[in-house]
């Protein structure tokens, strides 16, 4: 239950970057599992992959209805944006600290896109195969492994754009 | 193989998981080493999918799967602790205890009566064991000279009883003076003594002869209750 609990808080925190609406969401989710479960059947997958999908089709609903609000408050999102760079220039040795890089991390994958975001977060934060990520976002592999592959790289720059280098 | 900038990007993250084959990744290396953007571009994705992979998961906030459960299973934190901890008083309540239990409450009542204790107008220095010894004590005492008291009343009345009322075979012959007034009581002559003395009692004798005997009762029990005073002052003065 608390691994669980743990994949899908950070999935979603992950996603939106912040904890609250994080929060409400991971409740959303489990929710939600509760009153589906008698629908669930292996043929879906293994309970964990389940799980993931179930969260990440909140997580783009949710995206989708938050677009509006979130289009009307990003002017206001990039001065502090500007002031962090400012910040980090000063100590730059502090970045190579995990909890710094959370944080910064959180900052370049707000930039991505979503379809990115989420690949990348999967792969790379949440630890899943290939194999599972096409049957989360049921997508082909050559989609998954591309978005991917774009999302690391655009990732990355964004890092460096505000200043951290990720090596 | 001809390998260029766009074919490195599309294929970093193969070669990033080594899942590149010999001739390819040997293209990729060729191409590497004279490209420094395709370098830099590779050294920065490596260090941040490797950095991407250190980074451990955040801890959820300690109320979240709280409020999963809740939400799902409903609450039930408050009404299973109500059960633990009130789960045992259905066992009490089983009518043999709970006889046993209230004849348990209703001597304690009864002897801390007895001791002085009433709870209206119990104070908390009554509740000190000197003080509750001494109240035991007092009461001990006074229940002792009631009762005495009590024996000394009766005995003397019944002294009194019996002078007043002599035995029955007697009573003609050692008390002739209450037959003039027989003839008042219209009893007929050949009733037996004793249905004499059952019917119509010495009336007048004892009015007579009552009024010393009850002013001597009256100061005996006087005498008592000075006693029984004295004992509650000195307990008073004592305390």
């Amino acid at each position: 239950m608390r691994r669980h609990t743990r994949r899908v808080f950070n999935l979603c925190y992950r996603f939106t970057g912040n904890a609250t609406e994080a929060e409400d969401l991971s409740q959303e989710v489990f929710l939600r599992i509760y009153r589906t479960l008698s629908s669930y059947q292996p043929a879906f997958g293994a309970f964990p992959t389940w799980l993931t999908s179930v969260t990440r089709n909140l997580l783009v609903d949710h995206y989708r209805r938050t677009r509006r609000d979130r289009q009307t408050d990003s002017i206001d999102d990039s001065m502090p944006q500007l002031e962090e760079k400012h910040s980090s220039a000063r100590a730059p040795d502090k970045l190579a600290e995990a909890g710094e890089l959370s944080i910064q991390l959180q900052r370049g994958l707000a930039r991505l896109s979503p379809e990115l975001r989420e690949s990348v977060i999967l792969r790379d934060l949440q630890g899943l195969e290939y194999s599972e990520i096409q049957a989360v976002l049921q997508v082909p592999e050559g989609t998954v492994k591309s978005r991917i592959n774009r999302g690391r790289i655009e990732l990355a720059r964004i890092l460096t754009e505000m200043g951290l280098k990720p090596n | 193989m001809d390998w260029n900038c766009t074919l490195t990007e599309e294929r970093l993250s193969d070669y990033l998981e080594g899942k590149l084959s010999p001739a390819e990744a040997a293209a990729f290396s060729v191409h590497m080493a004279s490209c420094a953007n395709c370098t830099e571009t590779v050294a920065l994705v490596g260090g941040l999918v490797s950095q991407m992979h250190k980074i451990a998961m955040v801890e959820e906030p300690p109320q979240l799967i709280a409020k999963i459960l809740d939400a799902t299973l409903g609450p039930r934190t408050q009404k299973e602790s109500w059960r633990q901890w009130f789960g045992w008083t259905s066992v009490v309540w089983q009518p043999r205890f709970a006889m046993g239990l209230a004849a348990a409450v209703a001597s304690v009542v009864i002897v801390s009566y007895a001791a002085g204790l009433t709870p209206a107008k119990l104070k908390k220095a009554d509740l000190s064991p000197t003080n509750v010894l001494r109240s035991a004590n007092r009461q001990a005492h006074l229940t002792y000279a009631r009762g005495a008291k009590f024996v000394n009343d009766l005995r003397v009345v019944y002294e009194i009883q019996s002078k007043l009322q002599p035995e029955p075979e007697p009573m003609p012959v050692s008390n002739p003076a209450p037959a003039p007034q027989q003839e008042h009581n219209s009893i007929p002559p050949n009733a037996t003594p004793q249905q004499k003395s059952q019917s119509s009692p010495p009336a007048s004798h004892t009015r007579v002869s009552s009024g010393p005997m009850f002013a001597f009762l009256l100061t005996e029990s006087l005498a008592d209750n000075l006693a029984e005073n004295s004992i509650n002052s000195s307990y008073r003065s004592a305390r």
